[in-house]
């Protein structure tokens, strides 16, 4: 049987790949095409007509200071949530792989906030931060005291809060896999060869588990980049409209606006910026993978 | 051979589920939340769906819907979404399923509608209402209510404080109103005050009556656009500036007013814990879940400026029904949603249902059933002295997500009045006010 004929080959790649790439053309390849052809319609979302009208709507979106605002805002968001989520992530990783007892327990725990779906987790902290937090305020100061969501900063540092919160377990899971995938026998030999735990992490254990950290970034630069859920159920955008992320921006100019075309456009661009970040940060995470 | 049948067989599932999709035949789902389509006509019954995008009567809707199904040999599903109604409603169009008789805002029915809506003219509920709309010639939005907006009060907490019964037609000016409220302090009650701080609640209603409470609103709309408008000097705006500042001098949530939630202020005024709040009457169901006192009403915001709007409330038409005209809706159907608004607005259970059930004010004269709420019944009572404003409907669809940002940045002290005019003016610059 000829192997190397063009017909052998699209019938085996039909065979394995066939189903999940037609799945994923489906519901990815084509929307994604259909929704960059509505970057150049001025279509209000519900209109039959579609009227075509150039890049008007990308130089509506360059034009856009809300926007650009809120990209801003989302990359300030963005750079600290990521680093706190990874920092704290990696501690508690470390934490429950070093044998302290009932450490699946903590695994476990640490873990659940995830399984909290983020706009049950938005109302959940909204509640602890407009409530909570404020009676104990009170009580402590004896006075008045007034919700960190009420102020510019507040309302950012209480996103960033909920995202460690939520993230954390979740990157500590592999972080642990990470953890767990260094070979006792090198962790062995540098301790025989003199290494103190903190050097062995530093000098051993970190350089093994790049590949834990580039999916980690990913997954965190990603997600904070696209946070909407949280964003609409803690803040709502609130106070001042000063905590509306990229991802509300975009919602509220293609829905609540009824800019569709220039929502999608602007859409499109945070779509660039995401894909731009996140393969740079993968690609160089990769080259400093090493291996035992 | 039996992996390749199985490839086979999933990648023909595959595509017959994808195929699923985007048919918009006459077997289209009927279940579910949201998820409704037109269906045609089943079993000899024409078949058709209702959007209904006001969550407080969904379940006495509902109820009297499947009463009418069964007296009229039809089959209607009513459908509740918490998406924005256009963004609903664009999904709906998207899958080529929508309703066939749609609730939306009254602007909606100015975009959606006028591409949309099949023309009413004719129906006898017309001649019963004056809050119909009409485009071009064409009655595309059928009222479901009639909604007013001004400051609520709570009679039952004045009287315990003070130990006189309230009256809300002596507070006629601002200054009667502050000194009111600095009686009630004197008398006990810590903040007699609370603002709604969400931006529908300051820039689609409070702000919206600076442009409400004038003679041409569309010529003071077009002069902001132009620029020629002086928002900081005009007299309108601060005679109600004015006013929102005395409510903010007395505000229960002082020292967090853009973090007080709307349930805390809710609950505040039901229980009676403050007198007065801006507000309007669909916030009853709002305020009926806590520990109510009773005796809540409604009346004008008070104003030092005597003008031809004073002792008025601004409202109109709210949430209107349109009936699609698109060709997924058949004529049997647009029929039947015909039949089922002259219900609506002229049976005694339509009646019943409107006013007593729902406890909504409604927009036809010849009902005359009183609306079993306090606030309705406050509303009621303007109506039909002729003391409402009309809502303005055009402004455009960020005009509140925006003002209201702004809004709230005056309420949290972060600008003066002047930088709220400013602010104000350069939105209206840079937008297209809305043709109609």
């Amino acid at each position: 049987m000829n192997t190397n004929t063009m017909s052998y080959k699209c019938k085996q790649f039909m065979m394995f790949a066939g189903l999940t790439t037609i799945a994923f053309v489906a519901v990815v390849i084509i929307p994604f095409i259909y929704g960059l052809y509505l970057t150049f319609t001025s279509w209000d979302g519900v209109s039959r007509e579609k009227p075509f009208v150039a890049l008007a709507n990308y130089a509506s979106t360059f034009a856009d200071s809300a926007y650009w605002q809120a990209i801003g805002r989302t990359l300030i968001y963005s750079v600290i949530a990521v680093i706190l989520v990874n920092v704290v992530a990696f501690t508690l990783a470390f934490l429950v792989t070093s044998g302290v007892k009932g450490q699946n327990f903590f695994r476990a725990g640490f873990f659940i906030p995830n399984l909290i779906g983020g706009i049950v987790l938005g109302y959940i902290w909204k509640f602890v931060f407009n409530r909570a937090f404020v009676a104990i305020g009170s009580a402590i100061t004896s006075g008045t005291a007034t919700s960190l969501l009420a102020t510019t900063n507040g309302a950012m540092f209480c996103m960033i809060i909920v995202s460690v919160w939520q993230y954390a377990g979740y990157m500590m899971l592999i972080y642990v896999a990470g953890f767990m995938s260094v070979s006792a026998d090198v962790l062995e030999a540098a301790r025989i060869d003199g290494c103190t735990n903190m050097q062995s992490i530093i000098h051993i254990s970190i350089p093994l588990m790049v590949s834990s950290f580039v999916q980690c970034l990913f997954l965190t630069v990603t997600r904070c980049f696209m946070v909407y859920d949280v964003n609409l159920s803690l803040t709502k955008g609130d106070p001042f409209g000063s905590s509306v992320m990229a991802a509300m921006h975009v919602y509220n100019q293609a829905f609540t606006y009824k800019n569709y075309g220039t929502g999608q456009a602007e859409a499109m661009v945070l779509f660039i910026i995401c894909a731009v970040v996140g393969v740079l940060q993968v690609y160089i995470g990769k080259k400093a993978e090493v291996s035992a | 051979m039996r992996k390749k049948l199985l490839a086979v067989t999933l990648a023909m599932t595959m595509a017959a589920s994808l195929a699923g999709c985007g048919d918009s035949g006459s077997g289209g789902g009927n279940s579910g939340s949201g998820g409704g389509g037109n269906s045609g006509s089943s079993g000899g019954k024409v078949s058709f769906t209702i959007f209904n995008s006001k969550s407080e009567i969904q379940e006495f809707l509902e109820e009297a819907v499947e009463k009418y199904c069964e007296e009229n040999n039809v089959d209607i599903e009513v459908y509740y979404s918490q998406d924005t109604v256009a963004a609903h409603l664009s999904t709906k169009y998207a899958s080529k399923e929508p309703y066939a008789l749609s609730m939306t805002d009254a602007k909606d029915i100015y975009s959606l509608g006028v591409e949309y809506g099949y023309d009413m003219s004719g129906a006898k509920w017309i001649d019963d209402t004056d809050y119909e709309i009409t485009v071009d010639g064409k009655v595309l939005g059928f009222p479901c209510a009639i909604e007013a907006r001004g400051i609520l009060y709570n009679a039952h907490a004045i009287k315990e404080v003070t130990g006189e019964d309230f009256d809300p037609d002596s507070i006629k000016t601002l200054d009667d109103f502050d000194k009111f409220c600095q009686k009630l302090v004197d008398a006990g009650m810590e903040s007699p005050t609370a603002i709604l701080k969400p931006d529908w609640s300051l820039g689609g209603h409070f702000l919206m009556q600076v442009y409400e409470e004038r003679k041409d609103p569309e010529a003071f709309i077009q002069s902001l656009h132009k620029g020629e408008a002086d928002l900081a000097n005009d007299e309108k705006y601060n005679a109600l500036m004015d006013t929102f500042d005395v409510l903010m001098k007395y505000n229960a949530f002082k020292s967090g007013p853009v973090s007080a939630e709307d349930e805390m202020v809710h609950q505040k005024m039901s229980e009676g814990e403050i007198a007065f709040q801006f507000g309007g009457c669909w916030e009853w169901n709002d305020l009926v879940d806590y520990d109510y006192t009773g005796d809540i009403g409604i009346m004008p915001v008070p104003q030092n400026l005597q003008d031809d709007y004073t002792g008025c409330l601004v409202g109109g038409g709210s949430k209107y029904f349109y009936i699609d005209n698109s060709e997924y809706t058949t004529d049997e159907q647009r029929e039947a949603a015909m039949a089922f608004l002259e219900w609506f607005a002229s049976s005694d259970d339509g009646k019943k249902l409107v006013s007593e059930t729902c406890g909504i004010v409604s927009p036809f004269n010849s009902n005359t059933i009183e609306c079993n709420n306090d606030l309705g019944k406050s509303v009621k009572k303007y109506v039909d002295e002729g003391k409402l404003i009309p809502n303005y409907d055009y402004a455009p669809d960020d005009h509140y997500a925006k003002n209201g940002a702004t809004m709230q940045e005056y309420l949290a002290g972060q600008i003066d009045r002047a930088g709220l005019a400013t602010k104000v003016e350069d939105y209206w610059k840079s937008t297209t006010p809305v043709e109609h």
